[in-house]
């Protein structure tokens, strides 16, 4: 059944509309990935989930509850944890401790507990902590601050952190960004593993390498519509697809104005026309 | 109906001082990303440079010669003339030294801090204000000037067939400022330094691309807000009468909520936000005299209605404040993790307990008694401000309205119509015992505090350090110095019982009339050491895990699971209930309480020497404590430097050492200590015979030369001195300067070393990605 599943999900700034009608799924124990250029709309579509900004319609249903009206941590307790793409994380907290506000669910009264204990953790979350420090293999720098990191241990700290709160669905958000081929390679390996662990993953990135390698079922996003979804081997394939990745028509385009720039050159007379690119139409 | 609006124009003539002022915070907010508390304190000193010229001829610069001695002095005073000078040329000198005051704090103090975190700039411009201050009190005296008007004299009589005299002053007042609100409008508008400011204001780094030196710009503006503040007072400042200088510098607040009408970012809004809050001032002063008029809102209704009005203005808008684009901004220190907590228990518990014993009935000496128990209780207030602006980092600067509504509401508590000897006003009360009457205190505080919170959900930064000022003044005048709501008459301090605990008196002053009973030094450090517990346990805990999360990256937080509102809420909470805590020792140590402990300036005093001490670390709020006003640190080095009146330079001192933390050593004095500390302990666990021999032979010369420093010079500015004391200050000063020189370069020579943390055993095993 479907874990996550959007509904016309349109999310709108002023008059542009950064996701219309995204209609999506993600089914549980399964590896989904949204692809699209920048400027797309997918940290939106990740932003519209997770509720960190305000949908203009349509619905998000998440493990059978509807999003509307949750603010983020209470749907972070439901089971979906993000990462960011800027690396948000804690910077006043060891890795240890980063990973541990993730795992801890404070009750009302924990507040009174902590005024009145020395420090003291309980057994589950730290087990839930080192679980998820051994899958990403960072047990090793787990007593250091972020800023002592380099940028891709600091990657897989946000994506371990995530992790931590043992989500149901795990969102990622260009996990891959920053990193070189073999670091993003190796975080591909990660990603399966967590599926196996039983955690479903939602991958947005456009790193096109990483997202048709491990994804069981990609949608692949521009100008904030979905254009085309399929497993990895229809996208490969799927024209719409190439042509938004490749950039097609803007590239004809682009072609087209050099060459009338370069014939207007040779014939020395300017053109504003030219300039527009589209003399030759 | 002709009345309302006979006050209502009234009332713009002081309008037009807080548009002028508010229009100068604007530039400022917008030049340089400050909001300058000091704005009020440039506006008294260039008011009181123009009344001194004008009057007597002189100039006084803006510094002070600290031991004044008969031939070696550092210039102060400039004499132009016998008589004073005319009108203009005063006017001139005034400005001069606006812009002087200009240049120096841009230079000296925020653009250093340019990267500095909000609550450093913040305590930057307190510095700022304290040191104006202290040196108008010293160079012009603390008394009330009457400066000579040079707007015109006299009255409108029957003013706009209103049928009342309306001063011309007030008159030329606003157009004064609207004519400055329009230049100003313009310059910002239309030349290219403006649009260069507005530029750098959105987009720094691009500002610098385009060949503008942001710097620059904001050097312009400061001195742009000094002058306007200057010729502020000087034309509008004779007509709201007597002026000190807190008084004139206490004027920022309702200058503050003028640019907050501006949104800190239009100079014309805030103009006419100026005259509106004046005006409406004027208005409820009115009305506040009439019969239908609630008894209980009569004081201080003037000043709380306007600035609730703005604070819920900045609620309701909540995110959308300009946040200036600044390069990096730098966090607050971190909060390091608290560890071995019981040496540092035993350690200070030994030295506490000894001194009450030492200092009791010690003659001269008993003093120190006094500062200790002021330190200790100023250490638990500023522990309430570890938590909430260390730890959750949101910039209260109501603590002390906080720790004052506990005592408040225990000593109404405790009240039972009876008098003493000593408060002859018998106030009604229920007249509960001391456990109860103090713990609803805190409850009282913790509720309160909750309520200064609230705006924090929509509010950050320095706004909200604005709004917590606002709350501040609102408890003051609503509450403290209402006669209505506290039953007390005419100023005088209400009674507070003295507590005991299983038959011991815990009264604070001894059979002789002298605040030294060990006893009660014992219970206030229980107190201290109860609530640095829980502080400890607090950041050891998931709570503070949460707390640090939040200060560090409320989305981030919000995404990993916690309610953001409700955590800050708990922080308030939390901290409000720390200084009630707080406030009802302060009123066991005082026997009594009054309204002029809590006044919202000793918030920020308290706030400022906190930050010194480390506002990230419970050692910085006990060392915060010790430099508290009237505290150890302040009294012994009254006691020490005993004939120089190092007392007067207080606040001189105060606001220099607070430009110098903020700009050197944001951290505070606790955390570089510490390894200080820890590196002597180290040594004096293993030392023998042979290391200490070594130490004399090492340390022995710069002893020596500072001890005969102290000896020699001293004698050279101070009259009257200690052959005892001076050489052993000097001995003293010369090692540690020796010791700090030596391990900065040592840390210079290792600079990954992170001594602070917990995990600074751990072996850096790296692990890279593969």
């Amino acid at each position: 059944m479907a874990l996550l599943r959007t509904i016309d999900l349109t999310v709108r700034y002023g008059g542009l509309a950064a996701n219309a009608d995204v209609n999506l799924e993600v089914n549980e124990g399964s590896l989904v990935g949204l692809i699209g250029p920048n400027g797309a709309g997918k940290t939106t579509f990740i932003d519209a989930i997770t509720g960190f900004t305000s949908v203009s319609s349509g619905r998000v249903e998440f493990d059978g509850h509807d999003l509307a009206a949750l603010s983020p941590d209470r749907r972070a307790h439901l089971g979906l944890s993000r990462t960011f793409q800027s690396l948000e994380l804690f910077d006043d907290l060891t890795v240890r401790e980063n990973l541990l506000v993730a795992a801890e669910r404070p009750k009302w009264y924990s507040f009174a507990l902590d005024l009145l204990r020395t420090g003291r953790t309980s057994k589950e979350n730290i087990a839930q902590v080192d679980a998820a420090l051994a899958v990403l293999g960072i047990e090793g720098i787990s007593e250091r601050l972020p800023s002592d990191l380099s940028h891709g241990q600091r990657k897989l700290v946000g994506v371990a952190r995530a992790l931590a709160a043992r989500p149901k669905l795990l969102l990622l958000d260009e996990p891959a960004a920053g990193l070189d081929t073999a670091e993003s390679q190796l975080l591909g390996g990660h990603l399966r593993g967590f599926v196996e662990g039983g955690t479903s993953v939602f991958l947005i990135d456009h790193d096109m390498g990483l997202v048709l390698n491990v994804c069981d079922y990609i949608y692949v996003l521009d100008f904030g519509e979905i254009i085309a979804h399929g497993t990895s081997a229809e996208i490969r394939k799927d024209p719409a697809v190439i042509a938004a990745y490749l950039g097609q028509s803007a590239g004809e385009a682009q072609a087209r104005a050099g060459a009338s720039l370069a014939a207007n050159r040779d014939s020395a007379v300017p053109s504003t026309d030219a300039l527009n690119g589209d003399s030759n139409g | 109906m002709n009345n309302v609006i006979f006050f209502l124009l009234l009332g713009l003539g002081i309008g037009s001082l807080y548009s002028m002022l508010g229009a100068g915070l604007v530039i400022v907010y917008r030049g340089s990303g400050v909001i300058n508390f000091a704005q009020g304190a440039f506006a008294m000193y260039g008011v009181f440079t123009f009344d001194e010229a004008h009057r007597n001829g002189y100039i006084r610069l803006p510094w002070v010669d600290i031991l004044p001695t008969s031939w070696l002095n550092i210039p102060v005073t400039i004499k132009l003339s016998d008589k004073g000078i005319p009108t203009l040329p005063a006017f001139a000198v005034a400005v001069a030294m606006a812009v002087l005051i200009g240049l120096a704090v841009h230079f000296f103090v925020f653009r250093p801090l340019r990267t500095a975190p909000p609550l450093g700039k913040v305590i930057g411009s307190l510095g700022v204000m304290l040191y104006l201050q202290g040196v108008a009190q010293l160079n012009f005296g603390g008394s009330g000037r009457q400066p000579g008007n040079i707007l015109p004299d006299g009255v409108y009589k029957n003013f706009l067939g209103l049928g009342k005299a309306f001063p011309k002053g007030a008159v030329w007042a606003v157009v004064v400022a609207l004519i400055i609100g329009v230049a100003l409008h313009a310059l910002f508008h239309l030349t290219r330094f403006g649009l260069a400011t507005r530029a750098a204001a959105g987009n720094e780094k691009g500002a610098v691309l385009l060949g503008y030196s942001p710097q620059l710009l904001a050097a312009l503006n400061w001195v742009i807000a000094s002058v306007l503040a200057t010729v502020a007072a000087i034309v509008v400042g004779p007509i709201t009468g007597s002026l000190t200088p807190v008084g004139l510098s206490a004027l920022v607040v309702a200058s503050l909520g003028a640019a907050l009408i501006g949104r800190l970012k239009s100079v014309m809004v805030a103009v006419w936000g100026g005259l509106a809050l004046g005006a409406v001032q004027s208005l409820l002063g009115f009305w506040s005299s009439k019969d239908w008029f609630p008894t209980f809102l009569r004081s201080g209704v003037r000043e709380v209605v306007p600035l609730v009005a703005i604070c819920l203005v900045l609620f309701i808008r909540g995110k959308k404040l300009p946040i200036r684009g600044t390069v990096e901004e730098r966090r607050l220190p971190l909060a390091p993790y608290p560890v071995r907590i019981k040496q540092h228990l035993i350690a200070w518990s030994i030295i506490v307990v000894s001194a009450s014993f030492l200092f009791e009935g010690s003659g001269k000496r008993t003093v120190f008694a006094l500062a200790l128990t002021t330190s200790l209780v100023a250490a638990i207030i500023m522990l309430s401000m570890v938590v909430i602006t260390g730890y959750v980092g949101q910039i209260s600067l109501a603590q002390m309205s906080l720790a004052g509504a506990a005592a408040f509401i225990m000593a109404r508590m405790m009240a039972n119509g009876s008098t003493t000897t000593s408060n002859p006003f018998p106030v009604s009360g229920p007249g509960l015992p001391w456990p109860i009457a103090a713990l609803i205190g805190v409850l009282a505080a913790i509720v309160v505090g909750v309520i200064v919170g609230l705006p924090a959900v929509r509010i950050r930064g320095v706004q909200l350090a604005v709004v917590t000022v606002a709350f501040a003044i609102s408890l003051q005048s609503l509450y403290f110095e209402n006669a209505s709501l506290t039953g007390l008459s005419a100023g005088a301090p209400a009674n507070v019982r003295s507590a005991h605990f299983f038959g011991i008196d815990l009264k604070s002053i001894g059979d002789k009339g002298l605040s030294d009973r060990p006893e009660f030094t014992i219970f206030v450090l229980v107190v201290l050491i109860l609530c640095a517990l829980l502080v400890a346990n607090l950041r050891r805990n998931g709570t503070g895990r949460r707390f640090l999360a939040v200060r560090a990256n409320e989305r981030a937080a919000a995404a990993a699971g916690i309610n953001v509102s409700r955590t800050k809420l708990l922080a308030f909470a939390i901290s409000a209930g720390i200084a009630g805590i707080g406030g009802v020792v302060l009123g066991f140590k005082q026997n009594d309480v009054s309204s002029a402990n809590f006044v919202y300036q000793a918030s920020l005093a308290y706030l400022a020497f906190a930050y010194l001490g480390g506002i990230t670390s419970i050692n910085g709020a006990i060392v915060g404590g010790l430099l508290a006003p009237a505290g150890v640190i302040a009294v012994s080095s009254n006691y020490f430097f005993h004939g120089t009146n190092i007392d007067r330079y207080t606040t001189v001192f105060g606001g220099i050492g607070l430009i110098v933390t903020a700009v050197a050593n944001p951290t505070g004095i606790a955390p570089s200590l510490q390894p200080l500390f820890q590196h002597f302990g180290r040594w004096l666990r293993k030392a023998r015979s042979a290391e200490w021999l070594a130490a004399v032979r090492r340390l022995g010369p710069t002893a020596a030369i500072g001890a005969a420093l102290g000896a020699g010079i001293w004698p050279l500015r101070v009259d009257s001195y200690s052959w005892f004391w001076m050489p052993l200050l000097g001995a003293v000063l010369a090692v540690f300067i020796r010791s700090s020189v030596m391990q900065s370069r040592a840390k210079r020579a290792r600079p990954t070393a992170r001594p602070v943390l917990a995990a600074a055993g751990q072996a850096p095993s790296a692990v890279e990605v593969k």
